[in-house]
């Protein structure tokens, strides 16, 4: 017996305006995205400290009632749990086809972005630093950004990605948009009729990517190549999100402009 | 068409070509399309190929990622995915990601990390193919960048210790050969009835599981449950690679013990009936012997009248 889902839900995130960065804000916007589709009400709450408070370190996480889950994985497991599902209507073949692209997502597009904004000299420096750090003082704001670029690029390094140049890492983007682009042709969604956390996932990412400016706009246009994919992006943000109300909107849009150089 | 092509990478052992994943993927993909590849193994001596392991060189090109590898095989005009649909090109892309994602790490894992597995099998395996004095070092600088990629992948938190990520990464790759199984169903190829990319892929990452006899071998017990899997693997091996153990193809060989057994079992129960037939003979109550040797000495008195009477 599943506990009904409490009003109270939240999603933590860091702030919106100042701090959260492409990666952070694409899966929190795919969270918001799958919650959304699934009918259960969140709240959107910014925290500066969200990193901190996640238990595996990642956001966004959501608190619902005494349970704290991070990522969108640990999340669409919880949400089964307590019997909302999005992907039961799909055969055995077609889960592990959503799984696989799922695990694309996340091995090209995450990766790609986190390159981008950890190991793109230009980028770090004119972006990243100053928001991630921002709600701090200084020394502090330049501390912890260098602590977690120097755990990015450790990373990147031990898969691999630390030897590509920006040109390699736009031509996997771009491969992994046209499997997506290709794997959508014209349905509305991945899986046809219904909605699955693989479209979750795909509008958070591809959303964010159009939608933030960054040093260059050669990673929208990547995407934008694509109009399948752009006109899937727009469909779900009409469906899932303008029906909110009214400020969750403006802010959707008011981030694309917001999300400009920072000094 | 192309300039010779040679490709250098580990070399195999257990009926494998080789015991790499990526030299095994490349090596497949060759097979697959046709390309005309001379496989270098690397051996003791001192021409250690410049980069990651497996390397192409063609005249003066230089490539080692499986990835650029089967590009630049693409580029030569050898390209096993011509019959694929767009959609399917995409599912390749997907479930090589999947394969990355999931499954190397617990395969990496049982090669270099796993203690028992390591110093009994892998590191003499590799420091006998690697001259000396690097073979003191290398298995140890790999086996360090496995641990070292699995923990910074995958080890974060909530996983705190090392069995933690141990059991996570099983379990993921678990799941992960599931699914494989699941897409794979009871098609002879992922996509129909030529491999392409994605089977060179799968097998790459299964087939070293699958042979390479190991002391700790969780992974390999699951997958030979998957027995689609492991007809997949030995279909390829026979097919392609023709690497048999003892003359047989295995398939033969298994026919051939097959029908031994079968006929040691008819031989058997013949020889059970039999046996029960002579002990219901011995039992059941015998008629008098005859005594035919008499009716010869005697010319005729009391013997005669037995023999009159027994004969018909």
């Amino acid at each position: 017996a599943a506990e009904p889902w409490p009003e109270n839900a939240a999603l933590y995130q860091q702030l919106k305006e100042e701090q959260i960065l492409l990666s952070d804000n694409a899966s929190s916007l795919a969270v918001q995205a799958f919650l959304q589709m699934c009918n259960l009400p969140v709240r959107v709450v910014c925290r500066a400290n969200a990193e901190y408070m996640s238990p595996s370190g990642k956001v966004p996480f959501i608190h619902v009632g005494n349970q704290v889950v991070s990522e969108l994985g640990p999340i669409v497991q919880f949400v089964k749990a307590k019997g909302h599902s999005l992907s039961d209507g799909l055969d055995e073949v077609q889960k592990a086809e959503m799984k696989a692209y799922m695990e694309l997502v996340n091995n090209m597009l995450l990766t790609a972005e986190l390159y981008l904004q950890w190991c793109h000299d230009v980028t770090v420096e004119e972006i990243t630093h100053p928001r991630y750090g921002s709600p701090y003082p200084w020394p502090l704001n330049r501390i912890l950004s260098y602590q977690k670029q120097w755990e990015v690029r450790r990373k990147m390094k031990a898969i691999g990605w630390a030897g590509k140049t920006l040109d390699q890492v736009l031509e996997d983007v771009d491969q992994c948009c046209q499997a997506l682009s290709q794997r959508l042709g014209t349905q509305p969604y991945f899986f046809n009729k219904q909605p699955t956390e693989l479209d979750a996932l795909v509008f958070g990412h591809l959303f964010t990517i159009l939608t933030t400016q960054l040093i260059t706009d050669e990673l929208s246009e990547k995407v934008k190549n694509y109009s399948n994919l752009t006109a899937f992006c727009r469909r779900i943000e009409q469906q899932y999100f303008e029906g909110r109300d009214k400020e969750s909107s403006t802010t959707v849009a008011a981030r694309s402009a917001k999300r400009s150089l920072l000094r | 068409m192309a300039a010779p092509m040679e490709l250098s990478c580990w070399g195999g052992d257990w009926d494998l070509p080789s015991l790499h994943p990526e030299s095994l993927t490349v090596m497949a993909y060759a097979k697959f399309s046709g390309a005309p590849l001379t496989v270098n193994t690397i051996d003791n001596s001192w021409r250690a190929p410049k980069g990651d392991i497996p390397v192409l060189i063609s005249e003066d090109i230089v490539i080692s990622q499986p990835a650029k590898i089967l590009n630049f095989l693409r580029k030569q005009k050898y390209n096993a995915d011509y019959k694929l649909s767009a959609k399917q090109g995409a599912d390749t892309l997907a479930y090589i990601a999947l394969l990355e994602e999931k499954l190397r790490p617990a395969l990496m894992h049982t090669f270099w990390v796993e203690a028992e597995n390591y110093c009994s099998v892998t590191k003499p395996w590799f420091a006998s193919r690697i001259a000396f004095p690097l073979s003191l070092y290398l298995p140890g600088k790999m086996s360090r960048e496995a641990l070292n990629r699995i923990l910074l992948t995958r080890g974060g938190p909530p996983l705190y210790t090392l069995t933690e990520v141990e059991a996570q990464i099983y379990r993921d790759a678990k799941e992960c050969l599931n699914l494989l199984s699941k897409r794979l169903g009871t098609s002879q190829f992922y996509f129909g009835d030529t491999p392409t990319t994605l089977d060179a892929f799968v097998f790459g990452f299964l087939a070293p599981i699958y042979k390479v006899c190991f002391p700790r071998v969780q992974l390999q017990d699951h997958l030979k449950q998957l027995p689609n899997l492991c007809r997949f693997c030995d279909d390829i091996l026979t097919c392609y690679f023709r690497l048999t153990v003892s003359g047989h193809s295995p398939a033969g060989q298994d026919t051939v013990d097959a029908n031994l057994q079968k006929l040691t079992q008819l031989v058997n129960k013949e020889s059970n009936l039999i046996e029960k037939m002579d002990n219901n003979l011995r039992k059941s109550p015998q008629p008098p012997p005859r005594k035919l040797t008499m009716l010869k000495l005697s010319a005729g008195g009391e013997e005669s009248s037995p023999v009159n009477r027994l004969s018909p």
